[in-house]
């Protein structure tokens, strides 16, 4: 009979339960910079009066601070975020003052003996008052169970919100609840398969979300928004699996060629691009969820080499030149789609058709019409020497420094190597050179070399560097 | 007892208003796979370290999957456990893949207690003396940092801190999967029966060259055998594969992996238990305890583990171009066993023709004068046909055997660079102690008849002037045999070398000279260096 009310009383604990999914309707937008808003629509059932509302199932890291509540007929008294977990520990320590049940239990033949107990201290150890005794719990060792009447008000499993409101009048309305919280993040995965017999790539583009903020959202409306807003104190917790940050080092080999100036019919949330998702999702918690939004086929693409020198200097031994593929992002003979932040990886048939990885890039927001130029790795068969043939001192201030690039190619077609000298500091000049190059900023000077089929060729200039 | 078909139907109940609609499809076993693995993007030469495989994979398998019309979630159990959920591919499923999903949470103990908060759980009590289990129907209320806290009808108990035998019987598996899954809800419009691939990227592999070269009696020619060594680390292994490795440098990003929630161990921790007996610092045991667990949860990675077999096999790796890679084959399916590592052989080449050379790297100037070190040896050639070579070296190590009474002896082991068709090979030798090298500056002469002056404030100036330094440096030889010498000098910037009694030469852009020590004698080289030197003079 116990038993049986026991039951019910958890089947209607569920339903009363105000998370249950049948009248909740969520929607989630998530940000690149591990950040995302929550906004939980529920029935709350309202009383006259002044009441206490609990809030579960929001996201472990929400940011109480951000919480906002509106409903029809009610004010809000004030909003309370408990984050004092119910553990053992925490249990015993409420309890302090209180009188908690022991129950002894004979080891020898199992016996149980109930008594009432006022718990003292938890101070390293339990202290109890039994009677007019004292005791320290299970000092001896021998079996004590230790029974609580109740739960302490503001003890959780989880974090939870509660918000006191005063209702005008009882029954049953929709609120909404909205918050910001850290723990949801997503980036872009693109997969590209490049095809070598008629230099044309198909791209796959990926939404990858995550979730390590400790909650499930349950058939969530789910939209992405290709951005990150700025948080005053970044918001929370660091999540590591959050979107690529902006790259800082623009010396990285492979990177935005030419920045598209064409515009898509995306819909966008001020200067963001917004990414719905088709369909309600549920995103549970520590999940990594994939959701396609692009996908285009036989788009042109140019695969070349690249390498750069970063300073006057030799190198011990020969470098591998970078390998390179450019695209365009544009609506014709391109992508025709803006890009969102995240990593390119190439894949390439081998000889007996399967599809294999070639290398990974990441990239920016890109805006569509723009040409990339992304590295996958190094080439094998291409290297290039750099050597400083020699380094003569004109005057104090000027120097001239002899260049020699010795290109290598140990693959049976001929390749074309975009070799860049940089750190062509202060003023900096060519004064000979084997063969014309272009400056391309004040910094860097660029041949476009041919190398022969199994062959070689060298590169020589000299340059007057004035400081 | 009555009481359990009434349990039971209360938990239907409540199970009924959690579940959604797709319908569960596990994917067969995979019934074709291939491996192919990368190496560590940033060893540049060595071999693998079996503690801690920095490569990665691509791994392609292939499934029957049994599709229902309508919407379904399909199941791909045991991928490996270093998967990188973001590049999951999957092609050939009929009609429409709605998302895919990967979830971290393997099914564990604590996740079982986790996901069990709320839900309605048995608890077994066993009277240790009668030996008779007591079972309690009862609800988790709690598991937060490592306590859990649960309410039966008698009232709220924390677990395990009674002393007496305590523990949860599940009703489900709250849908956890025991191995690591990745699901993929599609929707097809009719039921059909399709071959399926899924390929992903997982880490916790890595290949490397493993080289032995075998001096001839003479030195003059060496013999080089290598074996590809490859190691898995994943939890999964890979039976029957088609094994492939790529050799060259493939850009990674070194993003960080939604890593698998193994679980931590339930602690299931208490109140303060300190006893009359205990001393003070507890506390700060059990601080330390939590911090141990923390660190043993933040690294959950396929990291540590000891490779149990190492298993050698027969025939030979087949190479071909990838790109700009170069892929090698392994020619027959074979099992990439979970923490196994396996060798195949990459190649045999005899009769290599070789010089040792010997040579010290100096730094020119009054730095090393009065020093004196062991010179370095080492083998070169150069990788053409005409030398028995000709074919792309992968990066690895090289061990070098030379030969004693008709014994292999090891002489040196270093590591080797990709090297492609063409190149100079050097095999690093090690120190000889037997050719010694010392450097001596004879004398620095400045001079100021050329002095260059540049004011910069009133009463300072700068002052440039030519330097001129003579130096020495002898090279000893112990051994009978006459040896080749490399001597090779780095000047200060805008140095040259105005005068020298040996012949002078270049490499990569230093000066170089080449000379030959005959046994048992000592070489003199004496250099004359000019640079231009600076110093703040005061003017009158």
């Amino acid at each position: 009979m116990r038993l049986r009310l026991l039951c019910i009383g958890w089947v209607a604990w569920l339903l009363v339960n105000p998370a249950r999914a049948a009248d909740r309707a969520l929607s989630v937008t998530i940000y690149n910079n591990d950040l995302a808003l929550v906004q939980d629509r529920r029935d709350i059932e309202v009383k006259d009066g002044r009441q206490r509302i609990e809030f579960q199932d929001v996201s472990a890291q929400i940011r109480p601070e951000t919480v906002s509540l509106s409903a029809a007929d009610i004010a809000i008294v004030e909003q309370n975020f408990d984050f004092d977990l119910l553990t053992p520990a925490k249990l015993m320590e409420k309890a302090v003052g209180q009188e908690v049940t022991i129950v002894r239990v004979n080891p020898a033949t199992g016996a149980e003996t109930r008594e009432q107990a006022q718990v003292l201290a938890t101070n390293g150890g339990v202290v109890l008052k039994i009677g007019q005794r004292i005791e320290v719990l299970r000092d001896d060792g021998l079996p004590v169970r230790v029974i609580f009447n109740k739960v302490p008000d503001n003890l959780r499993a989880r974090p939870t919100l509660s918000v006191s409101i005063i209702g005008s009048h009882a029954g049953t309305r929709r609120a909404t609840l909205s918050y910001l919280t850290p723990g949801l993040g997503w980036k872009a995965d693109y997969v590209a398969l490049y095809n070598e017999s008629d230099g044309k790539i198909d791209v796959q583009g990926w939404v990858t979300l995550t979730n390590s903020s400790g909650t499930t959202y349950d058939n969530a409306q789910t939209l992405l928004v290709a951005g990150s807003p700025s948080q005053l104190d970044g918001g929370g917790q660091p999540n590591l699996y959050r979107a690529p940050v902006r790259r800082q080092n623009m010396q990285q080999p492979g990177n935005l060629q030419q920045p598209g100036t064409e515009s898509g019919s995306r819909e966008r949330l001020g200067d963001y691009y917004l990414y719905p998702l088709a369909e309600r999702t549920t995103i549970a918690n520590l999940q990594t969820k994939q959701v396609s939004f692009l996908d285009v086929h036989s788009v042109p693409a140019e695969h070349g080499y690249e390498f750069r020198n970063r300073w006057l200097g030799t190198a011990e031994t020969p470098q591998s030149a970078q390998t390179i593929y450019s695209f365009s992002t544009s609506a014709h003979a391109g992508l025709g789609d803006q890009l969102p932040a995240g990593t390119l990886r190439f894949y390439m048939k081998d000889k007996r058709g399967d599809p294999q990885f070639i290398g990974e890039s990441r990239i920016d927001h890109t805006p569509m019409g723009s040409t990339l130029s992304l590295a996958t790795g190094e080439a094998f068969d291409v290297k290039v020497h750099a050597i400083v043939d020699k380094r003569t001192r004109l005057s104090i201030f000027d120097w001239q420094t002899e260049m020699r690039y010795e290109l290598t190619n140990a693959a049976p077609s001929p390749v074309v190597v975009k070799l860049r000298q940089e750190g062509l500091w202060g003023d900096s000049s060519v004064k000979a050179e084997s063969q014309k190059s272009t400056r391309r900023s004040a910094d860097a000077a660029e041949w476009s070399v041919t190398v022969p089929a199994n062959g070689k060729t060298t590169v020589t200039a000299t340059f007057e560097t004035r400081y | 007892m009555r009481a359990y078909p009434l349990l039971g139907l209360c938990l239907i109940a409540a199970s009924g208003i959690a579940h959604g609609a797709a319908a569960e499809v596990l994917a067969e076993p995979p019934s074709d796979l291939i491996v192919t693995v990368y190496r560590a993007p940033y060893r540049d030469a060595g071999s693998i370290d079996l503690n801690y495989l920095n490569g990665f994979a691509l791994v392609t398998d292939t499934r029957l999957v049994r599709l229902p019309a309508g919407v379904s979630r399909v199941r791909f159990e045991g991928v490996a456990d270093g998967i990188e959920p973001s590049s999951a591919l999957i092609t050939g499923l009929p009609g429409r893949v709605i998302e895919k999903n990967r979830d971290a949470r393997l099914l564990n103990p604590s996740a079982l207690i986790a996901s069990a908060v709320g839900k309605p759980v048995e608890l077994l009590r066993t009277n240790r003396k009668a030996g008779t289990t007591q079972r309690l129907p009862g609800k988790i209320l709690s598991d937060a940092q490592g306590g859990v806290v649960f309410e039966t009808v008698e009232g709220i108990e924390a677990l395990r801190c009674s002393g007496l035998p305590e523990t949860f019987s599940f009703e489900s598996l709250a849908g956890l999967s025991a191995r690591p899954t990745l699901s993929v809800e599609v929707q097809s419009p009719v039921a059909v029966t399709e071959e399926v691939t899924l390929s992903y990227l997982a880490r916790g592999f890595d290949w490397a060259a493993d080289y032995t070269a075998t001096l001839s009696q003479d030195g003059a020619q060496l013999d080089l055998g290598a074996w590809v060594t490859l190691a898995n680390s994943n939890g999964v292994g890979f039976p029957a594969a088609h094994v492939q490795m790529v050799a060259g440098k493939v850009n990674r990003e070194n993003g960080q992996v939604e890593p698998i929630d193994i679980g931590g161990r339930i602690l299931a921790r208490c109140w303060p238990r300190g006893s009359t007996s205990d001393q003070p610092p507890v506390i700060l045991r059990e601080e330390a305890m939590n911090r141990m667990f923390k660190m043993s949860v933040a690294a959950p990675a396929p990291a540590a583990m000891s490779l149990a077999q190492v298993v050698v096999t027969g025939s030979r790796v087949q190479q071909e171009q990838l790109g700009d890679l170069k892929l090698y084959r392994v020619p027959e399916r074979t099992a990439l066993a979970s923490r196994q590592s396996k060798q195949v052989r990459l190649m045999d080449q005899l009769g290599i023709p070789v010089n040792t050379i010997y040579g010290a790297d100096l730094a020119a100037g009054a730095s090393e004068s009065g020093s004196t070190g062991p010179a370095h040896r080492w083998l070169r050639t150069k990788n053409t046909r005409a030398n028995h070579l000709g074919l792309p070296l992968p990066s690895g190590s090289v061990a070098v055997f030379g030969s004693y009474n008709g014994e292999r002896l090891l002489q040196h082991e270093s590591g080797l660079r990709d090297i492609a068709v063409d190149e100079d090979v050097e095999i690093d030798l090690g120190e000889s102690s037997d050719v010694q090298v010392s450097a001596k500056s004879e004398k620095t002469s400045v001079d100021s008849s050329h002095a260059k002056l540049l004011p910069i404030v009133p009463g300072v100036a700068l002052r440039s002037v030519k330097v001129d330094d003579i130096e020495s440096i002898e090279v000893s030889n112990a051994r009978a045999a006459e040896i080749d010498f490399d001597l090779r000098l780095s000047l200060p910037e805008g140095a040259r070398i105005v005068r020298a009694d040996h012949p002078l030469g270049a490499k990569n852009g230093r000066p170089i000279f080449r000379f030959k020590v005959p046994g048992n004698q000592t070489v003199a080289v004496r250099f004359q260096t000019q640079s231009i030197g600076d110093g703040i003079l005061r003017t009158p």
